[in-house]
């Protein structure tokens, strides 16, 4: 009944706490203090129990043989190791969500190469000392006036004037 | 830019007025090219920042230039003096009082101009600074803009990078779960057979206790008895 090796993974408790959304803050806190529940009582309880004493027993107890019984007994006795059967499912869920994490990894990559050429067209637009209005529009479109539906001057509603 | 329509104008209307070189507008003699060849100039070349040289506001350089060889320095005013005094002489020009309104308009107009001009220049380009500044502003704010956007998906992608703390987590308190499970177990086991040894030790030590008690007061019974039978009939006698 020897103990055996618990193989724990260090935990960076504030990389833990970044990446948990608003919404499950609560949820996130509960598993943080049940792993520290854990820990405590992993600590309070020594690897190996307290050994019997033997002789003791052997020389006290008169029925002769009951000691050398139990004390054969008791070495024979192996406690089975509890089974996990969770950590595959924990296992399960790491690999959808490390997908799920490369899709947002592709579609960030994809939205930073726009945001690259939108950077790159405005870096490369004429001198404005040599623009005139329809190169403005063309550089910046949100500077076009509405011509079709303000037929009128100024081409925009009062307000932003 | 009404500068620049005229000039379309008159680059559509006659072709030919490039070749009269010597007395076109100064500003055609600049690199460009209206309508004549196909448009590939684009952005266009910024405008010559002044127009041709003109002397007393009115006559071209190249008029000058074009008289000095036959003339000298001093052909086209003689010329000016000689027309001016033409037209004067052969009443072709006559004074009336429009003259003398006319000549102190222009005076006072050349007066003010003279004054003022450069103030009111600079203002106009003040005006076209503070344009250019705020179009640089709005460049400059898309492109900061972008840059924060580039920032802030890297920063979302290095969140993506430690999602595996999570499942670290809820796999730590699995194990400890189980471990915590199995020191309990065994340590379960060692209190209970150490409560059954105790309880054979305590047994005995009971049934060891009883008996001398009981032994005892056997002994103690069969002595009172016996007292009572023989001792105290001798007591009383020697009473």
């Amino acid at each position: 009944m020897a103990g055996r090796k618990l193989a724990l993974k260090a935990i960076d408790w504030a990389a833990f706490g970044e990446i948990i959304p608003k919404n499950q803050k609560a949820i996130a806190n509960a598993l943080k203090s049940h792993n520290e529940y854990l820990t405590n009582r992993l600590t309070a309880l020594p690897e190996k129990p307290q050994v019997i004493n033997w002789a003791y027993y052997k020389q006290n107890i008169a029925k002769p043989g009951l000691v050398d019984e139990f004390e054969k007994k008791y070495n024979e006795l192996k406690i089975p190791v509890p089974e996990d059967k969770y950590t595959a499912l924990v296992d399960a869920e790491e690999q959808e969500d490390a997908k799920f994490g490369a899709e947002l990894v592709k579609a960030s990559n994809a939205r930073i190469a726009e945001l690259q050429k939108d950077m790159d067209k405005i870096k490369n637009i004429i001198p404005f000392e040599q623009m005139t209005v329809e190169d403005l529009n063309q550089a910046f479109p949100h500077t076009r006036l509405d011509k079709k539906n303000y037929p009128y001057w100024p081409h925009q509603p009062i307000e932003n004037l | 830019m009404l500068s620049r329509l005229a000039l379309h104008a008159a680059g559509a209307l006659a072709p030919a007025l490039k070749n009269a070189a010597p007395l076109a507008p100064g500003v055609l003699q600049a690199s460009r090219i209206f309508h004549t060849a196909s448009p590939h100039l684009a952005p266009l070349p910024p405008l010559p920042e002044h127009g041709g040289k003109i002397r007393h506001g009115l006559i071209p350089e190249e008029f000058f230039g074009f008289m000095y060889p036959k003339t000298g320095v001093t052909g086209p005013y003689v010329l000016g003096t000689g027309l001016i005094l033409y037209l004067l002489s052969k009443e072709i020009y006559v004074i009336t009082a429009d003259t003398v309104a006319a000549m102190t308009t222009l005076g006072l107009f050349i007066y003010v101009v003279k004054k003022y001009g450069p103030s009111i220049a600079s203002f106009a380009d003040k005006l076209r600074e503070d344009q250019l500044g705020q179009a640089e502003g709005l460049k400059q704010a898309s492109l900061k803009g972008i840059s924060d956007a580039i920032e802030l998906e890297k920063k979302q992608q290095a969140l993506v990078a430690k999602r595996h703390y999570l499942f670290d987590v809820q796999r730590n308190n699995i194990a400890m779960t189980l471990e915590v499970f199995y020191r309990e177990r065994l340590h379960k086991v060692y209190t209970e057979v150490k409560n059954r040894l105790d309880y054979h030790i305590a047994k005995q030590n009971m049934m060891r206790r009883k008996e001398q008690e009981h032994m005892i007061s056997w002994v103690e019974n069969h002595v009172m008895k016996s007292i009572s039978a023989q001792e105290v009939s001798h007591f009383w006698h020697v009473w």
